[in-house]
């Protein structure tokens, strides 16, 4: 395959199953890329010093994969290198170190993809409508990224 | 009293129906996800959020936490103004947590 045919590609996805690291990473690894990378975020089974039993994502579908886009988008400005961009969110309940995200992000040279990977994260926390509930042994809470524009607690 | 006034501005009564979705902490505090409401068509953001309240006063503790999603735009509680129209979607935001 030349590297004109490898077209660049945004994979964006928001799945109540079980992410698949392997799924992502067909997705963004290009014969002419020499550098793939990724960022898996897992759910944590504490806290602020308590225990956590499972997490339940919930998003406004339609808005998020629309920001998600437009991250996408961003980021091909920012680093035109950039080849493939692959985001996969989980939603529902997502049990303790299972992943609740996957971004994967391919360029010809890892500088490029490495600093894209961190910019995707960083924004998809701040922008993108997702919303993420801690569920305890006899409550839970709603959680809030400190990267989230409004948010008003102690970053 | 009559006679040839200057025309005296027409406060806008018109309403439209608009869809409002609720999400996590929001959707908990309103008991419901989705419902159609009737608002002025021209509204400001906080106008729009009392309008809320209203049907659902338990929202009020979270007036300084939430932003809307006007037509999948983020808009702040505020004085800007909106002309709405029936079928637009108004998302009531809490504090994100993706990732």
């Amino acid at each position: 395959m030349s590297e004109n045919e490898d077209k660049p590609k945004d994979a964006i996805g928001l799945k109540y199953e079980k992410l698949s690291l392997e799924e992502v990473a067909a997705l963004v690894i290009s014969p002419c890329c020499g550098a793939a990378s990724f960022f898996v975020g897992t759910t944590r089974n504490n806290s602020e010093g308590r225990k956590v039993i499972q997490l339940e994502y919930e998003a406004y579908t339609a808005m998020a994969e629309a920001e998600m886009k437009k991250i996408c988008t961003d980021i091909r400005l920012k680093w035109p290198s950039v080849k493939h961009i692959a985001i996969h969110h989980r939603l529902g309940l997502v049990p303790i170190s299972e992943a609740s995200v996957i971004v994967a992000i391919s360029s010809p040279h890892r500088a490029d993809s490495l600093k894209a990977l961190q910019y995707c994260i960083n924004t998809l926390k701040a922008t993108v409508p997702i919303w993420k509930k801690e569920i305890y042994e006899e409550e839970s809470s709603w959680k809030e990224n400190k990267e989230c524009f409004w948010f008003k607690g102690e970053k | 009293m009559g006679g040839a006034g200057p025309l005296r501005a027409i406060p806008c009564s018109d309403t439209v129906k608009v869809t409002v979705l609720y999400f996590a902490r929001s959707a908990e505090l309103a008991g419901l996800r989705t419902e159609t409401i009737s608002v002025p068509q021209q509204i400001t953001s906080l106008q729009l959020w009392r309008e809320i309240v209203k049907r659902h006063s338990r929202l009020a503790d979270i007036e300084d936490q939430v932003v809307f999603a006007i037509c999948q735009e983020y808009v702040p509680l505020g004085d800007q103004q909106f002309i709405l129209h029936t079928g637009d979607e108004v998302a009531i935001i809490p504090p994100l947590s993706g990732g």
